[in-house]
């Protein structure tokens, strides 16, 4: 029946966006139309999608992709711009929840862990990408047409980028899953903390760059202090709106819907005008609300029974979002670079996962769990665009088509991954 | 800074309202049922707006405008789900008889009063828009709201003739509100057919029909089937959204797109008691939010004009509540006496009213539409304002006596 429903509302769009009825349309409506259609149509190839055992997400995602401004543009990409407000909201309840699953004796317990893993994917996925771009000098054009010092300043940028995990996606896959257990707290507590530490990192390789690439340019450490700011701000917004919330469960404890609602947009309005990161201003909120707050659960429970419309917005959006174009141009490249990535993160995380005396098969597999990309780090590329503006278009173009790439099969492996373990269903059987 | 400012607004009516407020038993205090139908967020949202702090600017509206109309889609959408066949059947036809004549006599009056005062206070617009504006005010007139009779209704120990017959009225009046604006919305659409306005017109107002009944039998395919209730939640918000989308994309109104949607699902579906508390649990956040945005909207200019029109509708809201049920009781042979006092029970409209408004304020992006929005909005508070007392001295009387 999802399939008949599906291409029905799929031909029914597809009349009422045709040119003969755009006379009696109203324009400035497109996107309340998108939004409504993309809900229903992205949730139904999300649900047969997942018949075919893959995630729910990544069918919102094809479905944005498919319906976005680059295939069959229901989605226009004005109605993508005129949708980033709704997005934004959806990607900070997404935080606040991912930020209320992580709890103070889970990471106690996994410290360790965390940390060697963190530190060693850094390392290796950095090291891994100079590498590749030293020794690639005569195969690619994207690296030869470009001075040593600026193919060198270029790998160090793309291997900082690489290290990013998608916070948002991971904690959708969890929820969709149901998953509970030792892998699913690893994954999901490294990809949240790795958010933090990758914007450090890619604040000092983006003052390395510039003193490399740029040969008039002294290294520049008001770079760094102003990333710390940016860091150090949103953890300190962070936790004020996360005192708030608490303050208001224990005090008021109404309308909580709203509130948290409320909370979504002011964060989302007060982070744009400093220069701050929503997504770590609400997982610090998140956390704070799960860990200290006898009323949290219920709270963060209370958004999770909504998540699914949230994400269906959210992922759907960033389908449509989808560079494609960028794709088409060096989807060659990209891949390699797909792949190099995932052999890095394999490698990363057995490094560090063996120091950390983890089990073997936990060594072997977890890699799987970090593939995902999306917001930070299209928000970086976006930084060095702008930062060097002979290659750094270029340079976009090429992260674009890998986050498209990572972004479809990221939650595929970690899906599988939390299946094999045997986690996926486990939190569900607790309730 | 603002933006601060505005969040610990929010927090403040928050607080205000979990301390004082929300308590059923101050229902009949002065100002009390302002804050318990949530009328209090229109000034929230006034404030947040382009008149006050500016959070809620032009540019932010923009982007939350697919909320704004996909929010008209789900109070249309709940409105019509409480019209089931079978639950209706239950009461005497003379009942929707009765409903239909109040509001085609209100409409009457508020056309024919408004028709003339308009002309003469703007004399300077086309009469076209003018009575146009004034069968709007008619319609808006015509709607009105069951919260404060649901609100009231533990307070009530003796639920007699006049209790069962006020809830019926209110619950339904809606109904010929809503079909009025369809009718407006189709035969007047806008942009403006340059010819044969009565086919396209009927084109328009049968697409505006059909469609939603053709969206509410996808609905009912898709969860006909034992269906999780996060499921059931994505079809529901995604179908609606979906109506309320295509409407306002071709200037429709969407409260009487998903009021078909949801009178054809409810009549199909045998899951009601499934989707209650799923509809329950999302009311209330969404029609918050709806309340706020739509204060922000509100390009609030008081001027005599207005508060002269905005004091004089709510007095034909009155009158022509009250008058004319001694007539229609006798018309309709009602077993028991219509006195004018039961007419004052008609005073509140709430959001449905407001959700009205705003249909229009979509619709139709004339510069005199904000005086219609803040002549309606003010006189739908005021009579927010005044009708728990209204109640008090018409219902609780009556059956109290009886």
């Amino acid at each position: 029946m999802n399939i008949i429903v599906l291409v029905v509302v799929f031909f029914f769009m597809l009349f009422l966006k045709s040119s003969s009825l755009a006379p009696l349309s109203n324009p400035n409506f497109s996107p309340s139309i998108s939004l409504g259609f993309i809900l229903i149509f992205a949730f139904l190839v999300g649900k047969i999608i997942n018949r075919l055992k893959l995630p729910q997400i990544t069918g919102f995602i094809l479905a944005g992709i498919f319906c976005g401004p680059y295939i069959l543009k229901f989605l226009s990409i004005g109605d993508v711009e005129n949708l980033q407000l709704l997005d934004g909201l959806a990607l900070s309840l997404i935080a606040l929840t991912a930020g209320g699953e992580m709890r103070i004796a889970q990471l106690r317990k996994n410290m360790k862990a965390i940390f060697s893993i963190l530190i060693f994917q850094t390392i290796i996925i950095i090291a891994g990408f100079v590498i590749l771009g030293l020794l690639g000098r005569s195969f690619f054009p994207f690296f030869s047409e470009k001075t040593i010092a600026q193919g060198f300043a270029l790998s160090i940028l793309l291997g900082s980028l690489a290290t990013a995990t998608s916070p948002s996606t991971t904690i959708a896959v969890i929820t969709e899953t149901n998953a509970k257990g030792k892998y699913t707290d690893l994954i999901l507590s490294t990809a949240v903390i790795k958010d933090f530490f990758v914007i450090a990192i890619f604040a000092l390789s983006l003052s390395l760059s510039k003193f490399l690439a740029v040969s008039d340019k002294a290294f520049e450490a008001g770079v760094m202090t102003m990333v710390l700011r940016e860091v150090g701000g949103s953890i300190l917004l962070g936790s004020l709106v996360g005192l708030g919330i608490v303050l208001y469960l224990k005090f008021i404890n109404r309308e909580k819907a709203v509130f948290i609602l409320g909370v979504a947009f002011f964060t989302y309005q007060i982070s744009h005008s400093l220069g701050l990161h929503p997504l770590m201003i609400c997982l610090v909120a998140g956390f704070l609300v799960e860990n200290f707050s006898s009323r949290g659960d219920s709270l963060i429970q209370a958004i999770e029974k909504v998540s699914v419309p949230i994400y269906v917005v959210f992922f759907a959006i960033s389908g449509a979002s989808l560079n494609l174009e960028a794709l088409r141009r060096s989807w060659v490249l990209a891949l390699i670079f797909v792949v190099w990535r995932g052999v890095l993160k394999f490698s990363g995380t057995y490094v560090g996962a063996k120091i950390a005396k983890e089990d073997p098969g936990f060594q072997k597999r977890s890699w799987a769990g970090f593939i995902s990309q999306a917001g930070v780090a299209l928000g970086m590329a976006v930084i060095v665009e702008r930062a060097f503006p002979e290659w750094g278009g270029e340079f976009k173009a090429l992260v674009l088509a890998i986050i498209a790439i990572n972004q479809v099969i990221g939650p595929v492996l970690l899906q599988r991954l939390l299946f094999k373990v045997d986690e996926a269903g486990k939190k569900q059987i607790d309730k | 800074m603002k933006a601060i400012f505005a969040f610990f607004l929010l927090v403040l009516i928050a607080f205000l309202g979990s301390q004082f407020l929300f308590k059923r038993k101050k229902l009949f205090l002065p100002l009390s049922y302002f804050f318990l139908s949530g009328l209090i967020y229109v000034f929230l949202g006034l404030s947040l707006g382009k008149n006050g702090l500016n959070v809620l600017s032009s540019a932010v509206l923009e982007g939350l405008k697919p909320l704004i109309s996909l929010g008209l889609g789900w109070v249309g959408f709940i409105f019509g789900f409480q019209l089931e066949y079978r639950y209706l059947r239950r009461f005497p036809q003379k009942y929707v008889e009765l409903s239909l004549l109040q509001s085609l006599f209100v409409i009457s009056l508020v056309v024919g009063a408004f028709g003339w005062l308009l002309r003469s206070l703007f004399p300077s617009e086309p009469s076209a828009i003018l009575y146009g504006m004034a069968v709007a005010l008619g319609l808006l007139l015509s709607l009105n709201s069951p919260s404060l009779l649901n609100f009231a209704s533990s307070d009530i120990s003796q639920k007699g003739n006049y209790f069962h017959l006020a809830r019926f009225l209110v619950s339904v009046s809606g109904f010929w509100g809503i079909g009025g604006l369809a009718l407006v919305a189709s035969f007047w659409h806008f942009p403006f057919f340059e010819g044969n306005i009565f086919t396209r017109g009927l084109v328009l107002l049968l697409c505006s029909t059909i469609f939603p009944v053709f969206i509410a039998y996808a609905f009912h395919f898709l969860t006909i089937k034992k269906t999780s209730e996060s499921d059931l939640l994505v079809y529901l918000l995604g179908l609606a959204f979906f109506a309320s989308g295509t409407a306002a994309y071709f200037n429709l109104p969407s409260l009487y797109v998903c009021m078909v949607l949801g009178i054809t699902y409810s009549n199909l579906t045998r899951i009601q008691e499934k989707l209650y508390p799923l509809i329950l649990y999302t009311e209330k956040p969404f029609y918050i939010i709806f309340l706020i945005l739509i204060g922000a909207l509100w390009e609030l200019n008081l001027d005599y004009k207005i508060a002269l029109l905005a004091v004089i509708l709510l007095i034909l809201r009155t009158v022509g509540y009250s008058i004319p049920l001694r007539p229609f009781g006798k018309i309709l042979r009602f077993s028991f006496p219509l006195p004018t006092l039961f007419g004052l029970c008609f005073l509140s409209s709430g959001g449905i009213a407001i959700a009205f408004i705003v249909s229009l304020k979509l619709i139709y992006p004339f510069p005199l539409i904000d005086v219609f929005v803040s002549v309606a909005l003010i006189a739908t508070i005021l009579g927010e304002l005044l009708s728990p007392w209204a109640l008090k001295s018409s219902i609780i009387k009556l059956d109290t006596e009886k």
